[in-house]
């Protein structure tokens, strides 16, 4: 799953354009003490059960350990932390939030077979009003804020907003310096570069780029294959079912012939079919292939495990667009006992303090001052996010569109790499999953 | 026959009365008794049973979202679904898997352990080999895929492609899970049998401790070799107990999900889909809970048609015998 990034969850960077637009502007009613924070002891006695699916030395689970902290001093109010995974809250969420166990404000996954679909049965909480009161719309930059909103039928980018990004995400590629300079390849920075290097590796006998067809790495770069030939109309088409996708265009030939072709040549192989994230990733951080794609999420993780050689990233040559977006998000479940109180702690993560630490622990915040970020493997994630952030490049996710087509994808990815579809049958198996639901909704 | 059981009650001594309650009377006693059991599988099977099989009749996004009635639109569409009828068709391989392959391997690994492991080297080593087989049913699944899957990797990684580089001299890198229909659906079916294996095994050997070792012997003396000793006395003793454990294995194979969720996710392409595993992705992911809950409901009627086939068949079974 996509999901699975955020339980490894390392990670992320921050938006140049969000953080010009917070470091400016002090609206934030946390930010001084003195002005409607509320005094120590106004909720006194009140507990405001948390739940949240990160690692506690994760980028997010750091800077929402400094939050729960300033809360309790603020308000007065325990918080009554609860933490499970990403796998476990993804199938229960629908009942849990609609239950008397309900936590009062829980992270959960963006997207509209996640956080749309439960918007859309009423099981979380319309936020317009903490929107208009605590001003968080001024903090999210455009590509960012798609995920908070959600219409009637759980399609994010327009309606009322449902959940809070703190941080922000997106997907490049890792490489592996000393074998690029072992065979004295030049690290790509277009496409046809990128090919040339691939076929170097290959002369070399080795395999050059890593991935899992098991899972959300290959459903990904299979995407940003189709994105490198798309404008944003095709993303709103494909995303937001603007006007119907062409599933034998140019996007989407380009990418299921140019995966097909890159398996024909050695440059991926066919064992990613039978390979979950996890093992692909591992590929790559044992020095086995030189090239991972994949999102920032990996990060943290890249910096301490990766040992025996020197970890690159860079965005993907050749393309204006690329998979991201803001990521799991805050929402305030249906069956919360203290909406209120839950409004206030979102509030408090949006803070510069909090902001700019979990930026700092290697995650990439909406609404930090560049300023207080500088360990220089948090600012060269930050540079690259900035990078696409500049071209207005975030896409958000391939298998956004419906729920179930995560599963539908990597099937099919599946499919392409064992040979059981051409690329025209893949093509058309995935139009017909898609419109399947899109066609109901559209 | 009557007239026995006449001279019988007649006999019953006012102790065993008041122990054993005839029926009719002690009615108190009896509701007593019944009624928290029958509130319990009321409560916790026949309600959502019930609920169930409604909700396959409407059409649900899930949580508050309203309701619309569908009639007959779910179970129509059931049987045009190609992903469920592909999925139907493996539970016959899984019944092959979980159920013929174990419960015949299982009375001749129980009849040479009891027969002739157990008589020739002692009761103690048949015990510890039945504990071996009887492992891999305690190990939790979640434990037993990681495993499966570890052995079964794609690339020169997994062990049973090292091993069997080994043992060619060429490099073998089959892509087990990933790779083929054949391949997954195979692997999967190793790892049930290595699982189920374990459970007749225990079932028959309690079973053959029934049977009295002088008829083995007479048989022996009369020149009756194993073979001829386990087909005259060993399987018709134990049959009630083949009953057993086919039935019980056949409703665990018909609902089957953890190892395909485990190993394969149900992939290649959605080729070694089970019908629990679709339910489950469809009640998860999909956006018609009416639809995941008229798979349930498909699955719940096969497996008590299953069940009564299998119940009268050994009811029949018993009274020939009689």
């Amino acid at each position: 799953m996509k999901y699975r990034k955020h339980i490894l969850a390392a990670t992320i960077a921050v938006s140049a354009l969000t953080l010009g637009a917070c470091s400016s502007g002090s609206s934030d009613p946390t930010a001084d003490p003195t002005s409607g924070t509320p005094a120590a002891g106004d909720y006194a006695g009140k507990t405001l059960k948390v739940l949240h699916y990160e690692g506690d030395e994760s980028a997010m689970g750091k800077a929402w350990n400094l939050a729960i902290d300033m809360f309790e001093e603020q308000t007065g109010a325990t918080v009554d932390l609860q933490t499970t995974s990403f796998e476990d809250l993804n199938a229960s969420a629908e009942q849990l939030f609609d239950s008397s166990d309900a936590p009062d404000v829980s992270e959960y996954n963006k997207g509209n077979g996640t956080a749309g679909q439960l918007a859309s049965i009423g099981v979380i909480q319309n936020l317009d009003d903490a929107y208009a009161k605590y001003g968080w719309a001024d903090k999210l930059g455009a590509g960012i804020d798609t995920i908070a909103k959600y219409d009637d039928n759980g399609v994010m980018g327009s309606g009322s907003f449902y959940g809070v990004p703190n941080y922000g995400e997106f997907v490049f590629l890792y490489f592996n310096q000393d074998m690029f300079d072992e065979y004295g390849i030049e690290v790509p920075t277009d496409e046809a570069g990128l090919e040339a290097a691939m076929q170097a590796f290959v002369d070399n006998g080795v395999t050059p780029l890593t991935t899992s067809a098991q899972e959300y790495p290959m459903g990904q770069l299979w995407y940003q294959l189709a994105l490198s030939q798309a404008d944003r109309q095709w993303v709103n088409d494909y995303e937001l079912y603007e006007s119907p996708v062409n599933w034998q265009g140019p996007e989407v030939s380009y990418a299921t012939e140019t995966l097909d072709s890159w398996l024909d040549q050695g440059y991926i192989s066919s064992d990613v079919s039978g390979m979950t994230a996890e093992d692909a990733g591992l590929q790559f951080i044992n020095g086995e292939v030189p090239m991972f794609y994949s999102g920032s999420w990996w990060y943290g993780r890249m910096l301490s495990d990766v040992t025996t050689f020197e970890v690159g990233i860079t965005n993907w040559p050749g393309t204006t667009l690329t998979p991201g977006s803001g990521g799991n998000i805050w929402v305030i479940p249906v069956e919360s006992k203290e909406p209120e109180l839950a409004s206030l702690f979102i509030d408090i993560t949006m803070s510069p303090e909090v902001q700019a630490l979990l930026g700092e622990s290697g995650g990439l915040p909406v609404a930090a001052n560049t300023d207080d970020i500088t360990d220089p493997n948090a600012q060269a994630l930050i540079g690259l996010f900035n990078e696409v952030n500049e071209r207005d490049g975030l896409s958000f996710y391939p298998d956004w569109p419906t729920p179930t087509f995560y599963g539908d994808l990597n099937g099919v990815m599946q499919g392409l790499v064992n040979g059981t579809y051409a690329p025209e049958q893949a093509q058309a198996e995935l139009e017909s999953y898609y419109e399947d639901y899109v066609s109901t909704v559209r | 026959m009557s007239t026995l059981t006449r001279t019988r009650r007649k006999q019953t001594s006012p102790f065993d009365a008041a122990r054993i309650p005839q029926r009719g009377g002690g009615k108190l006693g009896y509701w007593l008794y019944f009624i928290p059991g029958a509130i319990l599988v009321g409560v916790v099977i026949f309600y959502p049973i019930v609920r169930n099989l409604r909700l396959s009749f409407f059409h649900w996004r899930g949580g508050r979202a309203e309701e619309s009635f569908a009639g007959l639109d779910n179970w129509s569409a059931l049987f045009q679904d190609a992903e469920f009828l592909r999925s139907f068709l493996n539970i016959f391989l899984v019944i092959i898997a979980m159920v013929i392959v174990p419960t015949l391997m299982g009375l001749l690994i129980a009849a040479a352990l009891f027969d002739v492991v157990g008589r020739r080297f002692g009761g103690k080593l048949s015990s510890l080999l039945r504990a071996t087989y009887y492992l891999p049913q305690i190990l939790p699944i979640a434990v037993a895929g990681v495993m499966f899957s570890w052995i079964l990797k794609p690339n020169d990684d997994g062990v049973l492609n090292q091993l069997l580089s080994t043992i060619t001299g060429n490099e073998v890198t089959v892509n087990w899970l990933g790779g083929q229909y054949s391949t997954a659906i195979v692997s999967t079916m190793v790892l049930m049998i290595w699982i189920q294996l374990g459970y007749p095994i225990v079932i028959f050997m309690a079973a053959l401790q029934r049977v009295e070792p002088e008829l083995y012997e007479a048989a022996e003396l009369d020149g009756a070799n194993w073979f001829h000793r386990f087909r005259a006395i060993t399987l018709p003793m134990i049959r009630p107990e083949v009953f057993v454990v086919a039935l019980t294995t056949t409703i665990a194979a018909l609902k089957v999900f953890a190892p395909v969720f485990i190993l394969t996710k149900g992939g290649p392409s959605k080729s070694t889909y089970v019908p629990s595993f679709y339910a489950y992705q469809e009640f998860v992911k999909g956006v018609d809970k009416g639809y995941a809950a008229t798979i349930a409901s498909a699955i719940t009627i096969v497996v008590f048609i299953v069940a009564v086939i299998f119940i009268k068949a050994q009811t029949r079974a018993e009274r020939k015998d009689a």
